[in-house]
């Protein structure tokens, strides 16, 4: 009831640290624990003296029994120095220094801390008088399997995709990157979710400066939980006011590697089967997995391509309407006999055709990506070829319009970042607005305007059209747009400012 | 918010079509309410009218030809849009035909109106109806498909039959402009739109023709042989046939003192042996070689007579020297004048290869 409301929004709501204070007791682990039917506690006798006990919790589910049973119940019952210890203090120094054979044992002397051990598969050992307990890591392993990824599939190159736990991720990267150099930094993040966030870079390659920028980020984080990407990617993303992508993620542990031997920083997040990179340029996004595995005239063709179907996808609509609505003249005159007799007695205006289809475009992808993939097909197939050409033939709309939305919408596909394609989508339709605004004239001006956003944002202090619009004063041999032979890039980009810039002999 | 509220009104006032008003932005029009004209003729209508003749149509089979006449070629261009449903669009008109009575009377406001009007081109091809009007031409050439397509092959033969080559408005208005004088195509107004030399135009308006040989030795000076075929009479008397694929002209100004006295125009003529016996020995080959340039000599002569005979650089010699003497650019360009120079053609013809499998 003291909630205050000030335009519409609550008053900031700071961290409680310690989030729960007070001495270490089962009592009080109860009370934390209430209503859990997960938390388990139990009472365990060292050897075979009942005058000896202590009690055990854990989380029923988030520890494995095998590693409880074996590695510290075990020998606690069979280990008599245990029982024979002359006091709880020293049977917990010998506890801690090697009687259990557990890897992980931990002295804790704050609840917080034996609270988040309890939800992270940890189990405690409460020592009767004793305001410190031994926390145990005997947590559950139980994950997905490592697998070829599914979403940035190549020919050639390794098989090893990210998946949901984190540990399993930095021991996929570790084996990619065997430098001891290699930085992991581990933060948590939310404060239900509690979620591991890591942040890994290659100390003497890596600009400090950057790591630090990416930190603090992360720190600067206080939300409920990380459910999704974008709990992470909203916050860490210094600009967010544009729908570009200034992060760049992938599923494949090569490609993340291959970044942070770039100078580039790293994010792991405990959950999410992908890795973040950071920062990110326009051209990072332009560029696909496979391309450092092709030959480098066909990754350079390949480039161009992608860079063609960018500006078409983004320009097209809006110039088949410049040109079908005021300026005929650009179109060649046997194109646009054609143009006319396949627009004979449609009803509707060039624009408003192009517009309504493009919105038909948009409802038919988000309807096949909601659907199971059978069904989506199926969507895809009614609402495309059969509505599609319904539509055509009822003179609803003309070939032409159609032609354009979907050569358009394809050449969107080739995008190798969703995220840059739904960007680019969103500009689509104001390009289109503005073409039917005032053609060509409202076609320059609203590419002016996205050349001049673009220009003005920064991906962790990048500019983001590096190196484009922004000089960084050496001959820029890496993949932008040409990809030259890999013996010819002997340096890493000089906008990341590495500490060491050669990364060949 | 209260921003983005007046940015959602502006954009919605942009909507309402207020805009048109505006005289900023570009004026929309659906391309399927309009009918491209693709050909456009102007006449001389009595003293005072012009009548404009417009072929085009909303496919490329159908054909219409609509007219009108006024005082001035926008009026009587006005008129045409009134009198259809569709909105008639200029800025695919590909071809301008001139009739010969507009011509003789001047060319210059025609260009005019295709250099002032927004949706007009300068590349427009420009061709003159010889004996006949532009609707006559149009109007014979629509009974038989469309007079678009009959100048427009006509146009990409020009290299093959040497016949006429395409000029455009462009060409003729500089031409007019630095040199005083031009030349266009001509047709004949019958369905087929008949090739018929050039027309010259001095001061801006029709003073003769340039037909037959004089024809093919403008297209000689210009270089623009592609395929042209020459009969010449061998040794042995055998008829044979030299294909002229290229010619290269050079114009050398003749000084007497400080004045200048004449202009030698000099071609390099290369040609194949299309028809006739293999490889011919030297010395045949020499004589047929001799006969070609003596024959395109002879052409390129009547075209110049024809530029002193009419006081007229419709060729734009004087320019073509000037480019060879620039320090003497001034003496050479001061004037216009043709009459009182001596011009002289001279030729030198290669035969490169027979198309006979032994050859």
């Amino acid at each position: 009831m003291d909630q205050r409301h000030t335009g519409g929004q609550t008053h900031p709501h700071p961290l409680r640290e310690p989030r729960y204070p007070g001495a270490i007791t089962l009592a009080r682990l109860e009370e934390i624990f209430r209503d859990c039917v997960d938390f388990v506690r139990r009472t365990v006798w060292v050897g075979d003296q009942p005058g000896r006990s202590l009690t055990l919790c854990y989380l029923s589910g988030m520890v494995r029994m095998e590693r409880i049973s074996d590695y510290l119940l075990r020998p606690m019952a069979q280990d008599q120095t245990l029982a024979q210890c002359p006091g709880v203090v020293q049977m917990m120094e010998r506890m801690r220094q090697g009687a259990l054979y557990n890897l992980t044992v931990e002295e804790r002397d704050r609840l917080d801390q034996v609270v988040f051990d309890l939800v992270s598969g940890w189990c405690v050992f409460l020592f009767p008088g004793e305001t410190t307990v031994l926390s145990c890591f005997v947590g559950t392993e139980e994950k997905r399997s490592v697998s070829a990824p599914d979403n940035e599939t190549v020919l050639k190159g390794a098989k090893d995709a990210f998946v949901e736990s984190i540990r399993t991720n930095t021991s996929i990267v570790r084996r990619h990157l065997k430098a001891p150099e290699l930085r992991i930094q581990e933060q948590t993040v939310g404060r239900q979710s509690a979620t591991l966030v890591d942040i890994l870079y290659i100390e003497g390659i890596t600009n400090p400066h950057l790591v630090e920028q990416v930190a603090a980020q992360l720190r600067d984080i206080d939300i409920d939980g990380v459910f999704s990407t974008g709990a992470i990617e909203e916050y860490i993303v210094p600009a967010a006011s544009t729908p570009f992508p200034l992060i760049q993620y992938t599923e494949r542990s090569d490609r993340f590697c291959a970044g942070l031997a770039q100078g580039r920083v790293g994010v792991l997040i405990d959950g999410i089967p992908l890795g973040y990179l950071a920062p990110a340029a326009l051209g990072n996004f332009l560029q696909a997995p496979q391309d450092k595995s092709s030959n480098w005239l066909l990754a350079t063709v390949l480039t161009v391509l992608r860079y063609f179907c960018m500006f078409t996808t983004l320009l097209l609509p809006a110039l088949y309407i410049a040109m079908v609505t005021f300026h005929q003249e650009m179109i060649p005159t046997r194109l646009a006999l054609s143009i006319i007799a396949a627009k004979q007695n449609v009803p509707f205006r060039s624009a408003f055709e192009v517009i309504v289809l493009l919105l038909a475009f948009e409802i038919l992808q988000e309807a096949g990506l909601r659907l199971p993939q059978s069904i989506g097909q199926t969507v895809s197939i009614i609402g495309g070829l059969v509505v599609g050409s319904a539509a055509v033939e009822a003179k609803i709309v003309s070939p032409a319009v159609l032609i354009v939305v979907a050569v358009a919408g394809i050449a969107g596909y080739t995008m190798p970042s969703q995220e840059l394609g739904g960007a680019l989508r969103i500009w689509r339709f104001v390009l289109v607005l503005l073409s039917s605004w005032a053609g060509l004239f409202g076609t320059v001006i609203g590419a002016a305007v996205l050349i001049v956003h673009l220009a003005g944002i920064e991906s962790f202090g990048v500019p983001y059209l590096t190196p484009f619009a922004v000089g960084t004063g050496h001959n820029p041999r890496e993949h932008v747009l040409l990809r030259r032979p890999m013996p010819q890039i002997k340096d890493r980009p000089s906008a990341l400012k590495p500490r060491n810039r050669r990364k060949q002999r | 918010m209260k921003r983005v509220g007046l940015l959602v009104l502006t954009l919605m006032l942009l909507l309402t079509g207020c805009r048109r008003y505006a005289g900023i932005l570009p004026y929309a029009r659906e391309i399927e309410d309009m009918e491209l004209i693709r050909t456009l003729g102007v006449d001389q209508a009595g003293e005072d009218e012009v009548a404009v003749t417009a072929s085009g149509g909303s496919s490329q089979e159908e054909t219409e030809v609509v007219s009108s006449r006024a005082g001035t070629i926008s009026a009587a261009v006005l008129a045409l849009q009134g009198e259809g449903s569709s909105y008639l669009y200029f800025g695919h008109v590909t071809q301008l035909l001139l009739g010969e009575g507009l011509a003789r009377r001047g060319v210059m406001a025609s260009l005019d109106y295709v250099l002032r009007d927004v949706e007009m081109r300068l590349e427009t091809a420009l061709y003159l109806v010889r004996d006949g009007t532009a609707a006559r031409a149009i109007g014979a050439a629509a009974a038989d498909g469309s007079a678009t397509d009959r100048l427009e092959a006509l146009a990409d033969d020009a290299g093959l039959t040497a016949g006429s080559m395409p000029r455009t408005v462009k060409d003729v208005l500089a031409e007019l402009d630095r040199q005083g004088a031009s030349f266009l195509p001509a047709v004949l107004p019958d369905s087929g739109l008949t090739a018929a030399g050039y027309g010259i135009l001095k001061d801006g308006a029709l003073v003769g023709w340039a037909e037959g040989d004089a024809a093919l030795g403008v297209n000689l000076i210009f270089g623009r042989v592609d395929a042209d075929v020459v009969e010449v009479t061998a040794l042995d008397g055998t008829r044979t046939a030299l294909r002229v694929v290229g010619a290269a002209t050079s114009v050398k100004p003749v000084w007497q003192g400080d004045t200048l006295t004449g202009l030698k125009v000099h071609c390099q003529v290369e040609a194949n042996l299309a028809e006739g016996t293999a490889m011919p020995d030297e010395a045949t080959l020499t004589a047929l070689e001799e006969e070609l340039a003596c024959t395109e000599a002879g052409r390129m002569a009547q075209a110049l007579e024809l530029s002193r005979t009419l006081d007229a650089d419709y060729l734009g010699l004087r320019h073509s020297a000037a480019f060879r003497t620039p320090w003497r650019k001034e003496a050479l360009l001061g004037e216009n004048g043709m009459a009182g120079l001596t011009l002289e053609a001279t030729a030198q013809a290669a035969i490169q290869r027979s198309y006979h499998a032994d050859g």
